[in-house]
């Protein structure tokens, strides 16, 4: 038997760190998901299974716009970002030589975003381009450009050289090479960076706080109402916002094998 | 496949690359329609020539002609010049067929024209069991007939290989050889192929040519010329094994080469008559392995003998290499048919031997 | 069995005769060239723009607007904006104990939040990619999902499991450990709770990126050649992926410097940062030059740290890769 313990004993201190980190990690997350369930509001003691504040979620409005414009900002800055990259996929596709510049991409993510929403609050202010949605989209594009360009372009350069030359020589033209072949490959790695932008955009903060003006995204809204205490439908929320995160993590795990971004 | 094929000339092609010259003002014809080998040692420039031809670089000064028309200029997916590459480059998400088809789907060719072509050819591949499949899920083997045929389909003029059997095991290469001299056979378009391997060119090319380090032609000609009658130390050695002697040459009544604590050899006078020797810069005598007899017992017949004693064997299952001591502390390499299953004589290490050819079966050089 | 073919194996070297009409080589014509030359230069150029688009965005919005901050903080301008010259009179402000004492609290809770999550991330890193097994994937599904969750959520998260009435007090009282709620909020812990909790993804995940594509051989080579664990894990193992550790560190030190959500919510106002600092200047007065100063003079320390703290590492990299 004490073999038996001793087989386990190099297993036992990983499986304990392991099994403590992710008791910490998930520890609140859960406490807020049994909760949001509970008939009575905090900080009452757990009375009973209730629908009742989904049931209140559905119905305060703020929320909802929040939401609904957080989505906006994330797929335009997604799609914004997607968009650059493809043009510099293009550009290389067909012959161009774009590595000397990626370093000047590094920067979006190394610079801490308080800097760069001051930076851009105060260009913002000077060009006299009024804060609000716009302002977040553009400013959540600067970290997702960050994020797409260097690994877009590392990911291009993975693939076998020989696979466009090839496409060359059976005749093929460099927009033909492009759309068949390059944009093809490419889509799998697209997808995944495209997933992250939309992430970080949706759950950013920091640039929102500073750029949005009058707007409100889902982030600010709940700082506003944290500054309110707590409140049950904002439990009800967060179980509904970590559905739409699980999915969007299953999403890139299947993608993760194509893209070997991770 | 009975168009009217044209020949391939480069001229005075010079290529650098980051400072390195790479072609040395080099000229060559490919005569059309036949199976043309490069062969060199690796980083002699073989693949950048065949780039040039393709398309994939440019040249720094030179032409390359397709027949009268110079394509030096002209881009790579205008040239009617397929390349096949070393490591096969299928498109990895598309399927066999589409991988086949894509050249005709890029010209857009009607979609029944492009299927009857495509299937008649995996049938002639013998791939037509794999249509749907992706070419991860292909052999090595699989994978380089795929390439074949996408190179194929839409006839091209010039046929380039680069190294296509590198990533094949030995059986596997050996029958792909042969397929693919059969195919040049069938096709008539021109093949240029490209190796370091000089089994694969002798045993596929027509023509070769043979390249060197500094980036020019050593020689062309035909497997045999090449092989028997190299035009320099270099090819001697690039190509097959040989036996080097540093010597001078005497042209008396009958041209004699003497090497230094070694002896003096009788040449056949044609060997000397026919190309231009000058007896003051011929220094170098080679002689091929087999073409040399070795026996324990002195041999009759043979116009020039040396002993030496026996320093290494190598057996090979149909033959048998030998390494024998010489006088002047040189090596000579000898190589023997294993002609018998039971052998008159073995020869065994240190043992005191005699070496015999005869005297037109050697070849002078100058350097 | 060979292709039947007629090969000529005897002979001279003889080029062929076939299409080797040297006369007939004509010059290449140079009118056909003209046009093609100006249309190749049209799609080069807009070839050339494609490509720059991108290069061109990141200029518009991400130089020019911290060069403006920069030029901001040194340009004096009269009441009525005009640009009179250029002055370092708006750090002057700032060069006093209250501010440094700020900018040196922001290094203390960067360091320590970065300490503590390479002494926690490392292993984590570690034991998913090695012990992980089957559950690979699964754990590095179940650390990405508190990743990828709403950040303003997390501290809700901990504000409700740590606040005067919140669960955890909750939970002491009804066990009777305790007798009245603890100030979990409004401490030191709590920021720094928060800031690991939220700043660990950072740093496991370019570890285990690494860690995963590193290759097992190598360490059992190592064992065989009659290396132990802990020699392994020294001489194998951290100088290849020291490269990953590096970028978790960056990772985790640069924005925690910048950090002031978490401080702001969780610290209460016992503890002031950079970002307090930056956000209470911006957002409170008009963008007056005073706060880009600050700003500015924040990055300046971050920088300058960062090369310290680059050459450390490489100082402790090769101490502990070069020892024999």
């Amino acid at each position: 038997m004490l073999n038996a313990f001793k087989k386990l004993r190099p297993q036992l201190f990983p499986t304990l760190f392991l099994f403590l980190v992710f008791f910490f990690l998930y520890l609140p997350i859960i406490i807020l998901l049994v909760f949001s369930f509970n008939t009575r509001e905090f900080p009452a003691p757990w009375e009973g299974f209730s629908l009742k504040w989904y049931y209140e979620l559905f119905h305060t409005p703020e929320i909802w716009v929040a939401f609904f414009n957080s989505c906006i900002v994330g797929i335009a800055s997604t799609f914004i970002c997607l968009t650059l990259a493809v043009f510099m996929i293009y550009f290389l596709a067909s012959g161009g030589k774009i590595g000397k510049f990626i370093p000047i991409f590094y920067g979006n993510l190394i610079i801490p975003e308080t800097v760069l929403a001051v930076g851009l609050l105060s260009y913002f202010s000077l060009m006299h381009i009024p804060l609000g949605l716009l302002t977040i989209i553009v400013a959540h594009t600067l970290v997702g450009l960050g994020f797409t360009i260097p690994i877009l372009y590392i990911r291009y350069r993975e693939l076998d050289p020989k696979i466009f030359e090839a496409s060359q020589t059976l005749g093929a033209s460099h927009k033909q090479t492009f759309t068949k072949i390059s944009l093809p490959l490419m889509t799998p790695a697209l997808i995944a960076t495209g997933l992250v932008t939309f992430i970080l955009s949706f759950d950013d903060f920091i640039l929102a706080y500073f750029t949005s003006g009058s707007s409100l995204t889902l982030s600010l809204y709940l700082l506003s109402s944290i500054r309110y205490g707590i409140s049950p439908i904002i439990n009800a929320l967060a179980s509904i916002l970590l559905i739409i995160t699980c999915t969007l993590v299953f999403l890139f795990f299947s993608l993760k094998t194509k893209t070997r971004i991770l | 496949m009975s168009q009217f094929m044209r020949s391939i000339r480069l001229e005075n092609v010079t290529k650098s690359k980051n400072g390195h010259l790479i072609l040395n003002n080099v000229s060559l014809e490919i005569p059309s329609g036949e199976f043309f080998a490069l062969l060199g040692p690796s980083g002699c420039g073989k693949t950048t020539l065949l780039r040039l031809i393709a398309g994939l670089e440019t040249l720094d000064s030179g032409r390359i002609l397709l027949g009268n028309k110079d394509i030096s200029s002209q881009p790579a997916h205008k040239r009617k010049i397929n390349v096949v590459f070393q490591n096969y480059a299928l498109f990895p998400h598309l399927n066999v067929y589409d991988n086949v088809a894509y050249s005709l789907a890029i010209q857009s060719k009607p979609k029944d024209e492009i299927e009857y072509k495509v299937l008649k050819l995996l049938k002639a591949f013998h791939l037509n069991e794999l249509i749907y499949k992706k070419p991860s899920e292909l052999s090595g083997g699989q994978q380089q007939r795929v390439a074949i045929a996408r190179a194929i389909i839409n006839e091209p003029e010039v046929l380039l290989l680069d190294e296509p059997l590198a990533a094949l095991d030995f059986k596997l290469r050996e029958k792909l050889l042969i397929e693919l001299i059969e195919l040049q056979d069938k096709l008539l378009t021109t093949f240029v192929y490209v190796t370091h391997d000089q089994f694969e060119a002798l045993t596929v090319a027509d023509q070769m040519a043979i390249m060197n380090h500094q980036g020019n032609i050593a020689q062309i000609g035909t497997p045999k010329q090449i092989y028997e009658f190299p035009n320099s130390t270099f090819v001697a050695k690039f190509v097959g094994n040989t036996n080097i002697f540093t010597g001078s040459l005497e042209m008396l009544n009958e041209p004699r080469f003497t090497v230094p604590d070694l002896g003096t050899f009788s040449i056949n006078p044609s060997i000397v008559k026919e190309k231009t020797i000058d007896p003051n810069k011929t220094t170098i005598m080679s002689i091929r392995p087999e073409k040399i007899y070795i026996s324990k017992k002195p041999v009759e017949n043979f116009s020039n003998t040396l002993t030496g004693i026996v320093s290494s064997i190598v057996y090979n299952g149909r033959s048998t290499f030998y390494e024998v001591l010489l006088n002047n502390k040189m090596k000579l390499q000898v190589f023997e048919q294993n002609e018998e299953h039971f052998p008159q004589e073995t020869i065994d290490y240190d043992d005191r031997v005699f070496l015999c050819w005869q005297k037109e079966n050697v070849v002078l050089l100058e350097r | 069995m060979l292709a039947k073919r007629k090969r000529s194996i005897t002979g001279e070297i003889k080029l062929s005769e076939a299409n080797l009409n040297i006369d007939k080589l004509s010059n290449p014509t140079l009118t056909k060239k003209k046009k093609t030359s100006l249309w190749k230069i049209f799609k080069s150029e807009a070839l050339f723009t494609i490509g720059s688009t991108p290069i061109i965005w990141q200029i518009i919005f991400f130089y020019i607007p911290l060069l403006i901050l920069v030029a901001t903080s040194l340009v004096k301008t009269s009441t009525s904006g005009q640009f009179i010259g250029l002055t370092l009179e708006h750090f002057y402000p700032l060069l006093n104990t209250t501010y440094l004492t700020i900018i040196f609290n922001s290094f203390g809770l960067s360091l320590v939040t970065t300490f503590l999550c390479l002494i926690i991330g490392f292993p984590l890193a570690y034991f998913i990619a090695f012990n992980g097994g089957r559950l690979k994937n699964v754990l590095l599904f179940l650390l990405l999902i508190p990743f990828w969750t709403n950040f303003i959520l997390h501290i809700y998260a901990w504000f409700f499991v740590l606040e005067k009435h919140g669960f955890l007090n909750n939970l002491l009282l009804d066990l009777g450990l305790i007798s009245s709620p603890l100030h979990f909020l409004n401490s030191t812990f709590s920021v720094l709770v928060m800031m690991v909790y939220f700043y660990l993804p950072f740093m496991v995940l370019p570890i285990f990126s690494s860690l995963e594509r590193f290759n097992p051989l190598l360490l059992e080579a190592s064992y065989d050649l009659g290396a132990n664990h802990r020699q392994t894990l020294q001489k194998i193992l951290l100088p290849l992926t020291l490269s990953a550790i590096r970028a978790g560190i960056f990772l985790v030190y640069i924005p925690s410097f910048g950090e002031f959500v978490i401080p702001e919510l969780m610290g209460g106002d016992r503890n002031f940062f950079v970002g307090n600092v930056i956000s209470l200047f911006i957002l409170g007065e008009k963008t007056g030059p005073v706060g880009i100063a600050f700003t500015v003079l924040s990055t300046l320390c971050l920088l300058i740290s960062l090369f310290f703290i680059n050459r450390f590492f490489q100082y402790l990299s090769k101490k502990i890769t070069g020892e024999a």
